[in-house]
């Protein structure tokens, strides 16, 4: 086999390979979605590491007027027991974030490690893996949960062992593929030749490569698990006195707040759900643009040079 | 003096990048007589391929030609239309790429393809279909049978025959090929280039063939453009060319090719690599790597200097070129 | 160093490749195709010296050298190095033994490095692997020795690959197997990706590894030029199979079977005949479930009976050897004392 041509269009350009932190940050700058997701997961950290900042209330101090509607005392209104439902929603911002990031971090982990040392090993253990997955990926939720509310306390700590569970093959998969794509590529042989494990080989050679990937699964499955940790909760998997947007829309489903007439009680904290799970989706749109070039917009210079 | 088949003038094309405007191809000249099989030489990042496919108005986004004009009989072909381009392809002009299995579609068998070609530039009846492919196939030295196959199901070299097949479907005057010897091995590369040249030879159709091989140059080709980063450097007739390369980097070529017959000796290559076109050297653009650098090269473009009938850029040649005139 | 369980005397060679097969099983778990790249090699490398393996795609040629590496398993046949089964070498230590002494370089300059880490990594991580006698400070220096050995300036270990050509991609592929000491480079085309003017620099930074560090080299290639070039000894290869091998010189003057022949012809002067080349558009096969006999038989023009009944065997002819029933049958044909057979003059 002769040389194929190497045109310059065919040499990686340094745009294509930049290091990942400088090229996310200009992905993120230049794509308005990714813009304006990061802003809301900015706005999203800081109110949950400053709650107090934002709304000085006490969330659970049940101390006001009962089912009050929207006031400038009471931005959202207050719940049937006479809690401000602003302080509420605000307050609940830390613990729904960090069981969503927690339970993301360690389902993209399992997802990772999963997907490519099957594709990595192969061979039985990559049947074996890939059958796993398949269990998992079609695990009937709600007759496990059923299952699981019989035996597991009602909790953010049951929340998150159910969570893992179901949501750590969403992307093992899409992870399993891009190992496959790569375990041929002669870096990975060149250090199984030089008498690298294969641990070594997983973890340092072929994770490094995926990163894009990795963290555009983890914004996929951010958003998911939002929706679906509120999802749970609502339907009792919750702790109602843990302060999390989805207990706030289970206690109000209990007090009837939409027949009682407090809307906002209801509606407020799946307003929150949204907004988080819209940022992540938001930002891992600058994602696509990294893993595909393709879809980079061909931004034109202004003005021709002349021949 | 018959008229020139193509002409090129001053061809430029330049690639728009988000980072920079980087320039493929800078003031590319040249002439193709009719019946002439051109080669064009040069190793990465030469432009070769962008100077192709800026001659046979291939080019997309990012690249786009900037200036110059491309005339094949007696029209500029950059100022046509896609509709006049149209008209002209096939009939007037045909390319072969450099991978038949990127240009052939997997899906269709060799026949549907030439049949899609055929009627896309003319109106033929089935049977002129039937009898013409049959005809080009047996030119090309494949069984006719075979236009029942996909292209999977052909060999290498049988796919690149097919690929030429293809582009003599309507016999025209011009044939451009990029490299289409190179995903061969060494026999079947040889073997179709002297199918090539003996379909020339009773076909008559003039050829501009692009390559990295000077092997292959040498051997088929009347003239010769040796292109570096983006510039012609040299360009003469062959025979001229070999016996008495002008310019360093075309010497400095035919001193990096070891030969399997004749004395063995050392050869020392060309130093250096081959410049990336967002960041050219100052003056001249082979001068970090030439063996006969002078301190104005640095400094200076040389322009297209000739010299009885050779065209050199180089510096070394502004002397002899001022007695030629 | 791990005990050897032969001696090994100055004379012995390096390395011993007999009757080395690989096949794969084409398909699923349950097919019957079996894909025969490379059957029954017998290679035998010595100290300081180039062995160039030619053929074309589909020879099998990347194959043995995936086999001499240990990347790859024989599918039967053994490997000897100094003397010693590689087969027997089971432990860690003893395959990590292995690994030092011989190292592969491969093709594509493009997708030999890991584009996350800087160059050094892999010679830093070969270092760390296979010289355990260094210490960090050493391991550095050591790092710096080999890059300037294969003609880098050592501030080239801290680019990217991304920052480098091709060319220099490649010598820094032969610096990482040269960080490790080996006896035996295998070299995988080491050039064939590059451009034209820096190979000739590359092959001479291999002869110098011959010359200055006494390492061996495989080279793999297609082009018999640059085998001619660098190499001592020239086999080559047709199918999965071994069809003649000797001194380069020998093989190139007188190529004794007709796959050679033909070879040479694709590339030598302009002033052969192009004729005998255009009638032949063969192409080397892919080896499915063969059948016995010569394997280059449907495009040979001396082809006889016995070509498909019989898989020819590597025999010596003069100072070379071939595998070809007509080369080697009927020693009255003989035209000169060169021991040139029969097919060149017919």
């Amino acid at each position: 086999m002769a040389i194929p041509d190497i045109s310059i269009a065919d040499a990686p350009t340094a745009a294509d390979v930049t290091r990942a932190p400088r090229r996310f940050r200009r992905a993120v700058l230049g794509n308005r979605k990714a813009l304006v997701g990061g802003v809301i997961l900015v706005v999203m950290a800081f109110v949950a590491a400053f709650p107090g900042l934002v709304a000085p209330d006490d969330p659970q101090a049940a101390i006001y007027a009962q089912n009050a509607g929207p006031s400038s005392a009471h931005l959202l209104g207050t719940t049937m027991l006479g809690q401000d439902v602003f302080s509420q929603l605000i307050w609940s911002t830390r613990l729904t974030l960090i069981v969503t990031l927690v339970v993301t971090a360690i389902a993209t982990f399992l997802s990772t490690i999963i997907g490519v040392t099957s594709a990595y090993v192969g061979g039985i253990t990559d049947r074996v893996l890939t059958v796993l997955i398949d269990v998992f990926l079609i695990l009937p939720v709600l007759p496990l949960l059923i299952l699981l509310a019989a035996y597991l306390p009602p909790g953010v700590t049951s929340l998150v062992i159910v969570l893992c569970i179901t949501s750590w093959a969403f992307q093992a998969r899409q992870l399993r593929s891009q190992g496959l794509s790569i375990r041929n590529r002669d870096f990975l042989v060149a250090a199984r030749a030089r008498g690298e494990r294969g641990i070594y080989v997983i973890l340092v050679e072929i994770v490094p490569t995926m990163t894009s990937l990795i963290a555009a699964s983890f914004l996929s499955l951010a958003v998911y698990v939002v929706g679906f940790a509120a999802s749970l909760q609502f339907l009792g998997l919750g702790n109602s006195s843990e302060l999390m947007w989805g207990t706030m829309l289970y206690n109000a489903q209990q007090a009837a707040a939409l027949e009682a007439g407090n809307a906002w009680w209801a509606l407020a904290p799946g307003a929150a759900v949204a907004l988080l799970g819209t940022g992540f989706a938001l930002l891992n749109y600058a994602f696509d643009e990294i893993g595909n070039p393709a879809l980079r917009p061909v931004r034109r210079r202004r003005g021709r040079r002349s021949a | 003096m018959a008229d020139a088949l193509l002409e090129v003038h001053g061809l430029t094309v330049d690639y728009l990048t988000e980072s920079a405007d980087v320039r493929a191809v800078d003031r590319v000249s040249f002439t193709v007589e009719p019946g002439e099989f051109l080669g064009v030489v040069g190793e990465s990042g030469c432009g070769k391929s962008t100077l192709l496919f800026g001659v046979a108005q291939l080019l997309s986004p990012p690249g786009e030609v900037v200036g110059g004009e491309v005339i094949f009989r007696g029209r500029d072909m950059v100022r046509l239309s896609q509709g006049e381009l149209r008209h002209m392809r096939w009939r007037d002009y045909s390319v072969v790429m450099q991978s038949a299995m990127n240009a052939l579609n997997p899906m269709k068998s060799i026949g549907a393809q030439f049949k899609d070609t055929l009627e896309g530039h003319g109106s033929p009846s089935t049977e002129q279909i039937r009898e013409r492919s049959a005809e080009v196939m047996t030119m090309v030295g494949i069984d006719p049978e075979h236009l029942k196959s996909y292209p999977h199901q052909l060999s290498g070299g049988m796919r690149q025959r097919a690929m030429i097949a293809m582009a003599l479907l309507y016999t025209p005057q011009l044939v451009i090929m990029d490299e289409p010897t190179s995903a061969l091995d060494v026999v079947a590369q040889r073997s179709l280039m002297t199918k090539i040249k003996e379909l020339q030879r009773s076909l008559g159709f003039a050829v501009i063939f692009v390559t990295h091989d000077m092997s292959v140059v040498s051997r088929y080709s009347d003239r010769v453009l040796v292109m570096y980063a983006g510039q012609i450097a040299e360009a003469a007739r062959t025979d001229t060319i070999f016996e008495r390369p002008l310019h360093p980097y075309t010497r400095g070529l035919m001193n990096a090719f070891p030969s399997v017959t004749g004395p063995r000796r050392e050869l020392v290559g060309i130093p250096g690599a081959p410049p990336d076109l967002a960041r050219l050297p100052s003056g001249c653009r082979f001068h970090p790597r030439c063996s006969e650098v002078m301190p104005v090269c640095m400094s200076r473009e040389p322009e297209l200097y000739t010299v009885g009938d050779v065209a050199v850029r180089c510096l070394l040649y502004t002397e002899q070129a001022k007695e030629a005139v | 160093m791990a005990d050897d369980l032969h001696l090994h005397e100055a004379d012995e060679p390096l390395l011993t490749a007999v009757d080395l097969s690989r096949h794969f099983r084409l398909g699923g778990m349950f097919s019957k195709q079996v894909l025969h790249a490379v059957d029954d090699f017998n290679l035998t490398i010595k100290e300081r010296e180039i062995v160039a393996l030619v053929g074309e795609s589909g020879s099998g040629k990347s194959t043995v050298a995936r086999l001499l590496a240990r990347i790859y398993a024989p599918t039967r046949g053994e490997i000897y190095y100094r003397g010693r089964p590689l087969h027997r070498l089971r432990s860690r230590k003893d395959l990590l033994w292995y690994r030092g002494e011989v190292a592969i370089v491969f093709q594509d300059p493009f997708s030999a490095f890991n584009p996350v880490f800087r160059v050094s990594h892999g010679v830093m991580r070969n270092l760390a692997l296979h010289r355990t006698d260094l210490n960090a400070v050493q391991r550095r220096e050591e790092a710096e020795r080999v890059c300037e050995g294969v003609g880098l300036s050592s501030k080239m270990l801290e680019r990217f690959p991304y920052e480098m050509s091709g060319g220099e991609r490649q010598r820094i592929g032969f610096a990482q197997a040269l960080a490790v000491r080996p006896k035996l480079i295998l070299a995988d085309e080491p050039v064939s990706m590059l451009d034209v003017s820096i190979r000739i620099g590359v092959l001479n930074m291999m002869a110098n590894l011959r010359d200055q560090e006494g390492v061996s080299l495989l080279y793999i290639t297609h082009d018999l030029a640059s085998a001619r070039y660098v190499a001592d000894r020239i086999v080559v290869m047709y199918a999965g199979h071994q069809v003649e091998a000797g001194p380069t010189d020998t093989v190139l003057t007188g190529p004794k079977h007709p796959y050679t022949q033909l070879l040479l012809s694709a590339v030598a002067d302009p002033r052969s005949k192009d004729e005998d080349i255009s009638a032949d558009s063969g192409e080397p096969p892919r080896v499915i479930n063969p059948s016995e006999g010569c394997r280059f038989r449907w495009r040979c023009p001396y082809a006889i009976e016995k070509c498909s009944q019989v898989t020819p065997e590597l025999r010596s002819l003069g100072s070379s050897q071939v595998a070809c029933h007509v080369a080697t049958s009927k020693p009255e044909d003989v035209s000169d004392s060169a021991g040139t057979a029969s097919v060149t003059n017919r």
